[in-house]
């Protein structure tokens, strides 16, 4: 009992410390105007995209509906320490608080993303679903839909980062490894798993065997690993088609007896897939596969045969 | 009449010949891109490229020359599908690219060729002509290979590649911007009603009927409401008509999204009445989704539009006669 005294006051402080946090960040689930003060009238001072990070300084009516002051950081992308202040109408506001927040804003998400994906959708649709499935996790860290926000936020950085050719930098990982550790054992743990695998791989193969041997081994070994992802046969593949392609490469240099290694090894993965996947569409892909390493059909180099 | 029959008889005998002649042949198509030559050497002259999924209606002979086995092959190289024309061309080409329905796992080759096809297509600086390869080796699939366990699921994906590229192209023409449905050509349903009297009460039925709906959509609101009035009645409809389809979910938010939009628009019309019942309307769309769809992501959709309803949040910009940003 004594014991429970000394240690469960801290307990309770830190508990209710961590609760009033929470309570006092929301994000946006629509895009709005930063003002001076509590008003539409007043001066207009900045914007506020969905899904960033506020923290709410005070709460006042106005207009007729609740308006909020809260702080932001100036630049999130660069984490620049600097602060942007001013207020906010209350209307797309939602907090850790709000009855089914976690629901509202994934959804919004959901809706962020479709529009990213659509020809002509709205400018910054696929960082405001970043942001908000970020929040998500942040906000809900006890809400069944935790894991899958983590798991997509981290996905649409990466892609995001991946895609910006003109930066130069490689996509950061500590996204995706954020999600291996705080989720572990989970679907979403295993493709944050596989997409690193994609930071792993040679930029170009300039015709030589030693990256798709590194990759192949790769892939392979991540199938061993995490035999229920749902990536687990698309890891197989990937590891069946890189030993096709080395059978093509060693033939080409007249190694015959490692072009016959891989071809075997090839044989040999795309049965696995055909045997423990039946279902979707890699059983007929490494039919395909199969077909192509007997009538030793390249899979590397030609176009048109 | 005795003549009559005779000469009917024969004529029967004839036509029973030239079906089972037609079911025996061996029929196909190419998994990569080949060249076909005048004869069994590639120094001979080149006919043709034939690219993946193309239709070889007849393999009509079999050689080999210097260790490689070559086909002589009816093969239909050009369809225009404006004037439904296509040109049928005969050569060699090498064996190995062929699969037909002599093929063991044919079909399963061939999916998986198309498969890997509409990959291509979706990734950035894929190989060109892509997505019309996939369109083309899925066809060949359920049209040679009828009662794979892959047939139906193959016709619906060609029937969906050829609708969605139909659906970029309407896109880009003017008149896809006017209000009325019947004043545009409308989107070919052609491949999507075969499949759906070859596979009735299936799940690409379904999913058929739910592309279908986009040639009944308005190519714009104009700020009008009579478009998402009816919209939002066919997509319902949808709903309970098919309500074990993949789509279902997604048919009852596109009703619920479009009531939600009447109610801004009714609201901006003074027209209170008539904007509280569709605000009505589609919490209640919204409901049915959280309650029957608890699985995915209609459900969290379905409550971020009853938080913007509740709140008042507008969901169409009635200045800009868009969906609000």
């Amino acid at each position: 009992m004594k014991h429970w005294n000394q240690v469960g006051v801290p307990v309770l402080i830190l508990l209710a410390a961590a609760l009033a946090q929470a309570a006092d960040r929301g994000t946006l689930i629509r895009e709005s105007p930063l003002y001076s003060s509590a008003g539409s009238s007043s001066q207009k001072v900045g914007q506020v995209e969905r899904g960033r990070d506020l923290t709410i300084q005070e709460r006042k009516d106005a207009d007729g509906q609740a308006w909020f002051r809260i702080s932001m950081a100036a630049d999130q992308a660069a984490q620049i320490t600097k602060e942007l202040d001013g207020w906010v109408p209350g209307q797309a506001m939602v907090t850790a608080s709000t009855a089914n927040g976690d629901q509202i804003i994934f959804g919004q998400a959901v809706a962020s993303e479709h529009e990213a994906e659509e020809r002509g959708g709205r400018k910054g649709a696929a960082q405001d679903a970043q942001r908000l499935y970020a929040r998500v996790a942040e906000f809900f860290p006890s809400s069944s839909l935790a894991a899958e926000a983590a798991w997509r936020s981290a996905d649409i950085r990466w892609q995001l980062a991946k895609a910006d050719v003109r930066s130069g930098t490689p996509p950061e990982e500590k996204y995706l490894q954020e999600v291996i550790t705080r989720y572990p054992n989970t679907k979403q743990a295993q493709l944050a798993a596989f997409e690193l695998l994609e930071g792993k791989l040679c930029p170009e193969w300039r015709g030589l065997p030693d990256c798709p041997e590194k990759e192949s081994a790769m892939y392979e070994q991540y199938a061993r690993e995490y035999p229920q992802s749902p990536k687990a046969a698309e890891a197989l593949y990937n590891a069946a088609w890189r030993q096709a392609a080395l059978a093509d490469m060693y033939r080409i240099d007249n190694n015959n007896s490692k072009s016959d290694a891989a071809r075997k090894k090839g044989t040999t993965l795309a049965q696995q897939i055909m045997n423990q996947y039946p279902q979707g569409d890699w059983k007929p892909r490494a039919s395909d596969l199969l077909y192509k390493l007997e009538k030793k059909i390249p899979t590397f180099g030609s176009a048109t045969q | 009449m005795r003549g009559l029959t005779r000469i009917l008889l024969a004529l029967w005998f004839v036509l029973a010949a030239a079906a089972a002649f037609a079911q025996d042949k061996e029929q196909g198509t190419t998994i990569s891109e080949v060249d076909m030559y005048v004869s069994p050497d590639s120094t001979s002259q080149r006919l043709a490229q034939v690219t993946r999924g193309r239709d070889v209606i007849l393999v009509m002979d079999r050689t080999t020359l210097g260790g490689k086995v070559w086909a002589h092959v009816l093969v239909v190289v050009e369809v225009n599908p404006d004037r439904e024309s296509a040109r049928q061309i005969s050569g060699w080409i090498p064996n190995t690219y062929l699969i037909t329905t002599a093929t063991p796992n044919g079909d399963q080759i061939i999916y998986g060729e198309a498969v890997d096809s509409e990959n291509q297509a979706q990734q950035r600086g894929g190989r060109r002509g892509a997505a019309q390869d996939a369109m083309r080796l899925y066809y060949r699939l359920y049209e040679y290979f009828p009662n794979s366990p892959l047939a139906g699921e193959a016709l619906w994906r060609a029937a969906d590649i050829r609708w969605q590229m139909e659906k970029a192209d309407e896109r880009l023409r003017p008149i896809s911007r006017e209000m009325d449905p019947g004043m545009r050509d409308g989107i070919d349903e052609q491949t999507m009603r075969l499949l759906q009297k070859k596979f009735p009460r299936t799940k690409w039925s379904d999913l058929a009927s739910f592309d279908m709906i986009d040639n009944k959509l308005c190519g714009s609101w104009k700020g009008e409401t009579k478009c998402p009035e009816k919209e939002s009645e066919i997509y319902e409809k949808y709903a309970r008509e098919h309500p074990d389809s993949p789509k279902a979910a997604e048919a009852l938010y596109n009703a619920a999204w479009r009531q939600a939009v009447l109610a801004d628009m009714y609201k901006a019309q003074n027209e209170r009445d008539k904007s509280e019942k569709a605000r009505k309307k589609s919490v209640e769309l919204a409901q049915e989704i959280t309650t029957r769809f608890a699985e995915g992501d209609w459900k969290p959709q379905a409550m971020e539009l009853m938080h913007a309803l509740q709140q008042g949040i507008p969901v169409y910009d009635i200045e800009t006669k868009k969906p609000a940003s």
